[in-house]
């Protein structure tokens, strides 16, 4: 959790905003780091997390968060995270072995067309078990699904127009029903372009998702080259009505990736350059 | 032309808001919604993109009895068993059943939120033609729809805005909570009218126009022209004129700008004035090349 971030968002693990879609995008540069920011940063919420993890494995994400402070291991065991590592459950989609059960969440890797409905009906089978509290189990929080990253999803044969309707599912189930929270990451490779296919591809998959996000954090890396260092620059745009606030607002920092934990500063104000 | 379009739109007419990432349409979507319930109008919306809440937000009680929405939002592809509206029923007689079931024997209008959801699931084509029954089928008196520029192809875009009788195309202003629309509306008699207006859009869901941004593009080369340096500034010494001084200066005639009457008095001398008798003398009549006047040439 990175205390400097929380004063941006206005945000604390006390007291966390419901319903709110908050979309991590990035352009040619590594948002992974917000990722594990918000993980532990719900994790100390107290409230339960769903965590999609497409790209990396458990381990990673643990020793990742043992660096700030978070145990992934422990909370899995109390039931607070439900940990879907997508490589392995993929495995039992791909190489299918007699005693292994195929995972239904993934079973899109099969036959891509169909689409993510199975992903969705498996975030909502864990978001509403929530609900109910076992005997001896502790009472968690709203749901909060964490997708890292869903542009995996493109290129394992996904139509964009599929992960927008998966992503819009889980906003009404997630977001506006169970009143938790969402947080995804989607990455783009090329520049900015103006002309645009429009249906298919990365753009048009940032493009719908920034339509449905309350709140955008968008990472670049510096217009100006590379910098030793400043890693890059974070635009933060809210896109609902804060309070008598405008109606979008935009704030752009830079931001520097520690060992354990990221700093944040507005432009120019870099420890390295004052 | 903002301001005209928010007191009523016309019978079979199709108003498309067009909107991006960087500014979002649908609060003045929710402000055509007020303005329409303000009217003594029943509005039936299609709620696909936020929840019902979300769109609601801001509307007061005694119009919302004349709102309908049909909440499309929690399962708008029917993956549940009881939808309580799906994208497929996008078509003239599920709509015009919908809108019968409800309403009363006044047309309604019809709100959708938003058109993008129905492009991304459904032919553009089938939808086209779809508005284009509603308009013309009696059952909606006018259609307003919300539509996601950016998120479809231009040529998709295009075909459906064509349709469209009036077209308000937003984008952020110029200050924070301002926006400018680029309207473009389609006459019955075929005249196509173009403006842009800056807005801002209040608790209230009342838009209030500001200034046109045309103007300030105008007001520019002017002051441009006030704030060139003044030569007559920060000088030791004073080379202003007092009004006196600039009357008499522009009463000053220039010694050799000669006005009609001057030239002839000049060439003419009157009675009275001065004159110049000349005789000739031998000493005047110097002869460059016969300086002792004696050849005989």
């Amino acid at each position: 959790m990175f205390t400097e971030l929380n004063s941006i968002l206005s945000s604390s693990p006390d007291s966390v905003t419901p319903g709110e879609f908050i979309l991590v995008s990035d352009r040619q540069s590594d948002a992974s780091f917000l990722i594990h920011h918000f993980l532990s940063f719900y994790l100390r919420s107290r409230c339960k997390v769903i965590f999609l993890g497409l790209v990396q494995s458990f381990r990673h994400y643990s020793a990742v968060s043992q660096r700030l402070g978070v145990s992934l291991t422990q909370a899995k065991e109390k039931g607070q995270l439900v940990f879907m590592e997508g490589l392995k459950e993929s495995l039992s989609v791909l190489i299918p072995q007699a005693d292994n059960t195929e995972s239904q969440a993934m079973n899109f890797l099969r036959d891509p067309p169909v689409g993510l409905r199975s992903l969705y009906e498996f975030v909502r089978s864990c978001a509403v078990g929530s609900g109910r509290a076992e005997d001896g189990a502790e009472e968690w929080g709203p749901p909060v699904l964490l997708v890292d990253d869903v542009s995996v999803l493109l290129s394992l044969g996904v139509d964009a127009g599929a992960v927008l309707d998966f992503s819009h599912y889980c906003r009404a189930a997630v977001c506006s029903q169970m009143k938790g929270n969402m947080v995804m990451l989607v990455r783009c490779n090329g520049e900015e372009e103006e002309e645009e296919d429009g249906e298919e591809g990365a753009e048009a998959l940032l493009k719908g998702l920034t339509h449905q996000c309350s709140l955008n954090l968008h990472v670049q890396g510096l217009p100006t080259g590379y910098c030793k260092d400043i890693h890059g620059q974070v635009e933060v745009c809210w896109k609902r009505r804060q309070g008598d606030g405008p109606h979008t607002q935009r704030n752009l920092f830079q931001y520097k990736v520690h060992d354990k934990g990221a700093s944040f500063f507005p432009r120019g104000t870099s420890s390295a350059v004052l | 032309m903002l301001s005209e379009l928010l007191q009523g739109i016309e019978t079979g007419g199709l108003l498309i808001i067009q909107d991006s990432c960087s500014y979002s349409g649908r609060d003045l979507l929710r402000s055509f919604i007020a303005a329409a319930l303000n009217r003594e109008e029943e509005v039936h919306v299609l709620c696909f993109d936020v929840s019902e809440d979300e769109l609601t937000d801001g509307l007061k009680p005694p119009a919302t009895q004349r709102l309908h929405v049909h909440n499309a939002y929690p399962d708008p592809l029917g993956w549940t068993d009881h939808p309580a509206f799906a994208v497929q029923q996008f078509r003239l007689e599920d709509l015009t059943d919908l809108v019968k079931q409800a309403s009363q024997p006044k047309p309604a209008t019809l709100v959708i939120d938003s058109l993008s959801w129905v492009l991304r699931h459904a032919a553009p084509p089938a939808v086209c033609r779809t508005l284009q029954q509603l308009r013309k089928g009696g059952a909606v008196r006018a259609v307003v729809a919300l539509l996601h520029a950016d998120m479809h192809q231009r040529g998709t875009v295009g075909s459906v805005c064509h349709l469209a009788s009036s077209l308000v195309a937003v984008a952020p202003g110029p200050k924070g909570n301002e926006a400018v629309a680029k309207i473009t509306k389609r006459s019955k008699s075929g005249k196509v009218a173009q403006d842009e207006e800056t807005f801002c859009i209040t608790e209230d869901l009342t838009v209030a126009v500001l200034s046109r941004p045309s103007s300030l593009p105008e007001a520019k080369p002017n002051g441009s022209e006030e704030e060139q340096a003044d030569p007559t500034a920060n000088l030791t010494f004073n080379l202003r004129l007092s009004e006196s001084e600039l009357e008499a200066k522009q009463k000053l005639t220039l010694p050799f700008v000669f006005s009609k009457e001057k030239k002839t008095a000049l060439l003419h001398p009157g009675p009275g004035s001065g004159r110049i008798l000349y005789e000739p003398d031998a000493n005047d009549d110097y002869d460059q090349e016969d300086p002792d006047d004696d050849l005989d040439v």
